[in-house]
């Protein structure tokens, strides 16, 4: 009804705004609402972070920088987003590829196991880690059965506890893309692979890593940024010995009771982060993948 | 099969490949199966393998005002965040495909997608000291769902806008030679076909929001818990088997849920396949 009025009367003007690709009030009225949001939920935080770092007496970022604590926690948590990231992407990359050639029940076994993990809160999953890894918990339970051991193992509350719970916890973000790319790629370049003679390591590092490569560097990147910012499975799991720097910015906070220094580090782990991910996303062109 | 030359062209790779994979799937069932083993001992502590059978843990659970409470608050938030997420992704979404310029369409992406890379304890500490400032923004949850509903909306930008990239794009230029204005536009034409991938967003939204622990630890009111802040204070305590009960509800509640979505929307898929085959050969 409202189509035919408009064709009726089509003044000129307003149909060379219709016309136009994108006009400027479509533009505002898409456009304007989420960024408003943006800066109402980005910036707001940040300048109040900045006053709160400021409030202090002394210069709270050199404070945080000179903290050994700190220092040490940023080494800790730059060291497992890589393990982290380095684990995920070369088993992600095995795990989608084994979707993609194993029978079906071994296909539905491991999308099961995907789903489960995206399903299930982190807290959950990460409360199961935590009965697995108890001194007399399920693997204590396990090899006890088995008679490998009979004293309670004691690798709760360590690091060796730690990197498998969060492997598991990241490694969905790996595969998705990952195995977005192996079903999307060209089945002929295979075949003519195969033609020519090509063996399996060669096709594999010459077809196969590099259609899907784009697609592992971007899941790679997201891990990484995502374990930059680790905090609950860490701390249940890691224990004491093992705070992320999310864990020392919480301490500041709660027992340091230096909410100035707490404001100096969040505002360098969130610079930190964003500043790595815009540079990835510069180098590899990560957001386009998605958006 | 389809991919017979990717398994041909494998070759015998594809057995460590299978067993690799195998194990590692280990890694995400034996934790899940863990809870809810322990969920139904019928003793009052923790103990793995379970001893007897017993449903007391669940009866427990779903007595407790304070689980319950939780609960509630979880779904509110959760609610609340995912509309304001889903709105405002589908408007990023549909505003990308309005640009000209490819350097405001490649800040505007990464500009959607950056949220996912922000720390959640460090975003959380800021949204913290914006309520030390606003008094209106204490003692209410308001500033906990604006937090997350911010993380929320890359999910939503990313299903709506892979939605977005697989329409026709000469449908909005015929609309608008037709004479429907943009408001119609998006109305008519860009909503029905995003519909689906809206829905999907929301599910992703929702089921992040709900999930989410840290915001929740600083910023919810005294007194006031969402359900993981709950299950993060339970496990800090004692763990008990009201803990892993609690746990095994809601999996299984997300579960049935989401399980029940994908089945539907493959369902959808596979019908919109045949038609279009059928159209196809008429």
């Amino acid at each position: 009804m409202a189509v035919n009025g408009a064709l009726a009367a089509p003044s000129a003007k307003r149909q060379r705004r219709l016309l136009a690709d994108g006009s400027n009030v479509e533009r505002r009225w898409l456009l304007w609402p989420p960024l408003a949001f943006f800066l109402l939920t980005v910036a707001g935080p940040v300048v109040a972070l900045v006053h709160q770092a400021l409030s202090g007496e002394d210069n709270a970022f050199a404070e945080a920088l000179q903290s050994e604590v700190f220092v040490a926690s940023v080494g800790r948590t730059l060291l497992l987003a890589v393990v982290v990231t380095a684990a995920t992407v070369l088993v992600g990359t095995i795990y989608a590829l084994a979707i993609a050639v194993g029978p079906v029940w071994v296909k539905a076994l491991l999308m099961g196991g995907l789903l489960i993990s995206l399903w299930t809160s982190v807290m959950v999953r990460t409360i199961g880690w935590m009965l697995l890894e108890l001194p007399t918990g399920a693997i204590f339970w396990l090899l006890n059965k088995l008679q490998l051991r009979s004293s309670p193992i004691e690798i709760y509350q360590t690091t060796a506890a730690m990197y498998p719970a969060m492997i598991a916890v990241m490694l969905p973000f790996a595969v998705l893309p990952i195995l977005a790319a192996v079903l999307a790629f060209d089945r002929e370049q295979l075949r003519a692979a195969t033609i020519f003679g090509a063996g399996p390591l060669l096709t594999l590092g010459a077809v196969v890593l590099p259609t899907i490569r784009q697609a592992m560097i971007s899941g790679g990147v997201l891990v990484f940024v995502m374990s930059m910012g680790f905090y609950v499975t860490p701390m249940l799991l890691g224990g004491p010995g093992n705070m992320t720097v999310s864990g020392i910015i919480n301490a500041q906070l709660n027992t340091a009771n230096r909410a100035d220094v707490g404001a100096a580090m969040s505002l360098l782990l969130v610079g930190g982060t964003v500043a790595i991910y815009l540079v990835a996303d510069r180098l590899f062109k990560v957001s386009e993948r998605w958006g | 099969m389809t991919d017979s030359p990717l398994r041909r062209s494998i070759g015998w790779y594809r057995i460590p490949i299978l067993i690799v994979a195998v194990l590692t799937c280990l890694l995400f069932y034996l934790p899940f199966l863990v809870v809810v083993a322990t969920s139904w001992t019928g003793t009052s502590y923790i103990i793995f393998p379970p001893e007897g059978f017993s449903l007391q843990s669940y009866i427990g659970v779903l007595g407790d005002v304070e689980w319950m409470d939780a609960f509630k608050i979880s779904l509110r938030v959760a609610g609340i965040g995912t509309v304001i997420a889903v709105l405002l992704g589908t408007l990023g979404a549909l505003a990308l495909t309005r640009l000209r310029s490819r350097a405001a369409r490649r800040w505007i992406r990464t500009l959607f997608i950056v949220p996912m890379a922000i720390p959640p304890v460090a975003y959380a500490v800021g949204l913290y000291s914006v309520s030390l400032r606003a008094t209106a923004l204490q003692d209410n949850l308001g500033l906990l769902i604006l937090g997350e509903a911010l993380l929320a909306v890359p999910y939503v930008f990313v299903m709506v806008s892979s939605g977005l990239s697989q329409a026709d794009p000469a449908l909005r230029p015929v609309a608008s030679t037709l004479g429907a204005g943009w408001p119609m536009i998006v109305w008519r034409v860009d909503l029905p076909m995003i519909a689906g991938h809206m829905l999907a967003g929301a599910v992703f939204a929702f089921a992040v929001i709900f999930d989410e622990v840290v915001l929740s630890v600083f910023l919810t009111p005294v007194g006031v818990k969402t359900l993981p802040l709950q299950m993060l204070t339970a496990s800090q305590e004692e763990l008990s088997p009201q803990l892993t009960a609690a746990s095994t509800l809601v999996s299984m509640a997300a579960v049935l849920l989401l399980g029940g979505y994908s089945l539907f929307s493959s369902r959808r898929a596979a019908r919109a396949r045949r038609l279009s085959r059928k159209a196809a050969t008429v």
